[in-house]
């Protein structure tokens, strides 16, 4: 049986703007099994990066984490904190949000560590890779020299030792065993001539390379959980899937748990073994990868399947096939109309937050549903009332219920019977921007 | 190797710039009205004696032949005699030199240990007391004119209080760093401190407003870029991510403005020498442009041209050092 080794219970993030109070993540839950790999897939703006931010404490002003916790599974961590913070402890599970914020630090590396989106700029251009990575390295090794410590004196690093190790080569924050290290984990991710490449800067890599130098990175403090935020949005397709069989290959072998976030449903088919579907700071859709591919019930997770260019590959085609009353009009992508919300608090109803952009709104989407199980397996979710009700042209809401009439009206696929309409609707040529996606 | 190559290039680079002065002061000259040679000799003096003068000095050649004994005489480091005094340019600037040299690298001392730290506490503490006392600061201190600043030192701190002195140089440093070796005696050097701190905080001021603001802002930009994000996210002690990678980043713009602002501070202490009558370059030169003393005026401007050149050469290559992407454009 596995157990899981995150869970995050009502996390809400968010930002205090000049424009107002954006809530980005609003109450959240998620579990993460150890050694799964876990998608968040969504569109821009859908809180998917927050939501990974939150969980390793990268939140900046001005967002906040509001509410909510963060339960992390982790025996020494629970031993040593359960003196000092007994409240936050469960068993062998630390509610990292009520620990402070010290030992939330001590985390980073050892425990979480991070890949970012863009290589190129999530490296600091002035330093080698090398010593960047053997940076990472060193503190694994000062955390694993004094294991249990998290208050301690292994993390700090004072100005005065900063100023001597300009002179004296012993005081330095990274040792030569660290820079070592780091050549071996360029080596691991596939780098040619770790040694001399060690020595480059940035700006002397490829994007991929400098990917493949950030999964190394973060690599070098031994995760429990790897947090992926687009880890190939920034590449080349050939590159992309490069990345991929890296990353699948070190999960393997390290057996790493790894959150991964995209809005790539393709990245999402090939990697993952439970996904959710996240829109407006929620996740709307959860479960196994056939639970979203094949069974899923939400419109918004059906639009996203209906976005995805057909050469993306096989698995992603396969999920679309298998919806037989999905047309796919030639192969012409079905983006979804309107754009996502503001998540700004004043404009956020209490109704369905996708139902402005969904084909399938009805009345009973203006209160703000719950979730409810899905179809598929048990681990299958939906935040939709389509889980509990058939779609009913009785019901619908008017198409210009939300003002702008950018919701596409119900289509064919709510009719099966083609009672209604006979002719296959054609698509506007403009995509998602304002009236471009109503359907005639 | 790269830096070689590169250090070459800035060289080449520099020698053009230096002839641009030297030739540019030399039409300057040319145009200028007034005859040299009633510096030299009393104007009652008779026409033939004069023509001797004009004769010995080269005046009488076309100009462009002129031109050409000056850049010949500069290549082999012969700038000639003062009309004034008669004694050699060479001599007259060098023995000016270490009074210049000392108050532009005290004004600087003054303006990094200011600056720095007040820019990083800026930068760190946003909007926060620290910061505004900070900002503040730095607008007075680039808002104020450095002769009006000089002069109200002056009158507070030299009339009023008698704290420190109104000016003069009465020992140079070398000198007393040498007693202070060989007799351990500190007098002199205290001495030296004493009325040197007045001019370098009056040329510092400026400087040390501006380097504060940007760090401030320097801090605050690298602050908010991907790559902190993903520093912290390695989980290293802040004291590395704000001093190795944030500051030293920021230092890197900073270190051209250094360099440009030394450069600067050589010629252009020009108003805080006359203030407190330091006796170096900058004071010599108002002499010289007073009494239409041409050899001397080319004398002192190519003087700290060349400086200027040659520390621009420096700060590029710490620049290359400390950005490496510069080596490769």
């Amino acid at each position: 049986m596995t157990t899981d080794i995150l869970r995050v219970d009502g996390l809400s993030t968010r930002f205090f703007t000049e424009q107002g109070q954006v809530n980005a993540v609003s109450d959240l839950d998620l579990r993460i099994e150890r050694g799964e790999v876990f998608g968040i897939v969504g569109e821009s703006g859908s809180g998917k990066s927050v939501t990974a931010r939150s969980v390793i404490d990268l939140i900046e002003s001005p967002g906040r984490i509001t509410d909510g916790e963060i339960w992390f599974n982790d025996d020494g961590l629970a031993e040593a904190v359960a003196d000092d913070h007994p409240e936050a402890v469960d068993g062998s599970f630390v509610n990292l949000l009520e620990v402070p914020e010290r030992v939330r630090r001590s985390l980073r590396g050892t425990s979480f560590s991070m890949i970012f989106q863009d290589p190129e700029s999530s490296f600091n251009p002035s330093l080698t890779v090398g010593e960047q990575i053997a940076e990472a390295v060193e503190v694994q090794r000062r955390a694993s020299a004094n294991p249990r410590s998290t208050r301690a004196k292994t993390r700090e690093y004072s100005l005065g030792s900063l100023v001597l190790s300009t002179v004296l080569p012993s005081r330095k924050y990274v040792s030569e065993a660290s820079r070592e290290r780091a050549i071996e984990l360029l080596e691991l991710v596939g780098i040619p001539d770790p040694v001399e490449r060690a020595d480059e800067y940035p700006h002397e890599y490829s994007g991929g390379m400098l990917q493949r130098a950030m999964i190394a990175q973060a690599l070098a403090g031994e995760p429990d959980v790897l947090v992926a935020d687009e880890p190939t949005t920034a590449l080349d397709v050939t590159i992309q899937a490069q990345v991929l069989d890296l990353l699948d290959d070190l999960q393997e072998e390290t057996g790493m748990t790894i959150l991964l976030i995209t809005h790539n449903l393709g990245v999402v088919a090939r990697m993952c073994d439970r996904v959710g579907v996240m829109y407006a700071g929620e996740i709307v859709e959860r479960g196994t990868l056939e639970d979203v591919f094949d069974d899923h019930v939400h419109p918004y997770t059906e639009g996203l399947l209906g976005s995805i260019p057909d050469l993306e590959g096989p698995t992603a085609r396969r999920a679309a096939d298998d919806r037989a009353e999905k047309p796919r009009g030639g192969g012409r992508l079905e983006p979804i109309p309107g754009n996502v919300p503001s998540l700004l608090d004043r404009e956020m109803g209490d109704r369905c937050y996708f139902a402005d952009r969904c084909p399938k709104a009805m009345e009973d989407c203006l209160s703000h549903p719950p979730e409810y199980d899905g179809a598929g397996s048990e681990e299958h979710e939906v935040r939709c009332v389509l889980a509990t009700r058939e779609y009913t042209e009785a019901r619908a809401l008017p198409t210009d219920y939300f003002g702008k009439a950018d919701r596409a009206a119900a289509d064919k696929h709510a009719d099966p019977d083609g009672t209604e309409t006979d002719v296959q609707p054609e698509r506007a040529e403009s995509t998602v921007e304002g009236t471009g996606g109503e359907r005639r | 190797m790269a830096f070689g190559k590169f250090l070459l290039k800035r060289s080449l680079q520099g020698i053009l710039v230096v002839w641009g002065v030297v030739t540019v002061l030399f039409g300057l000259r040319a145009i200028t009205p007034g005859d040299p040679v009633n510096l030299i000799v009393d104007p009652a003096v008779d026409l033939e004696t004069r023509e001797r003068i004009r004769q010995e000095l080269g005046l009488d050649e076309p100009i462009y032949v002129q031109y050409g004994d000056y850049l010949g005489d500069l290549l082999v480091g012969d700038l000639g005699y003062s009309y004034q005094s008669s004694r050699p340019v060479a001599t007259m600037v060098i023995e000016r030199v270490p009074a210049t040299l000392e108050l532009a690298i005290a004004a600087t001392i003054v303006a990094l240990v200011i600056a720095i730290p007040l820019g990083v506490i800026s930068g760190t503490r946003r909007n926060e007391p620290a910061d505004y006392g900070a900002t503040s600061f730095s607008l007075v201190g680039i808002s104020t004119p450095n002769f009006w600043l000089g002069i109200m030192l002056i009158l507070l701190l030299a009339v009023e209080f008698n704290i420190f002195p109104t000016g003069r140089r009465p020992v140079a440093f070398h000198d007393a760093l040498w007693t202070f070796l060989t007799t351990f005696y500190v007098g002199d050097l205290l001495t030296w401190l004493h009325h040197i701190a007045l001019p370098a905080v009056t040329l510092g001021t400026y400087f040390t407003a501006l380097i504060t603001r940007l760090t401030r802002s320097g801090m605050l930009d690298e602050y908010g870029k991907p790559y902190v994000t993903a520093t912290e996210a390695k989980g290293i002690p802040e004291t590395l991510i704000r001093y190795k990678h944030v500051l030293r980043n920021t230092m890197i713009p900073i270190i051209t403005v250094l360099g440009l602002q030394l450069g600067t501070l050589i010629g252009g202490a020009v108003v805080t020498e006359t203030v407190f009558s330091w006796p170096g370059l900058g004071l010599r030169l108002i002499t010289a442009i007073n009494n239409l003393d041409w050899p001397l005026i080319q004398g002192i401007i190519v003087f700290v041209g060349i400086s200027y050149v040659i520390i621009n050469i420096g700060v590029d290559a710490i620049y290359a050092t400390l950005n490496p992407r510069v080596l490769d454009e």
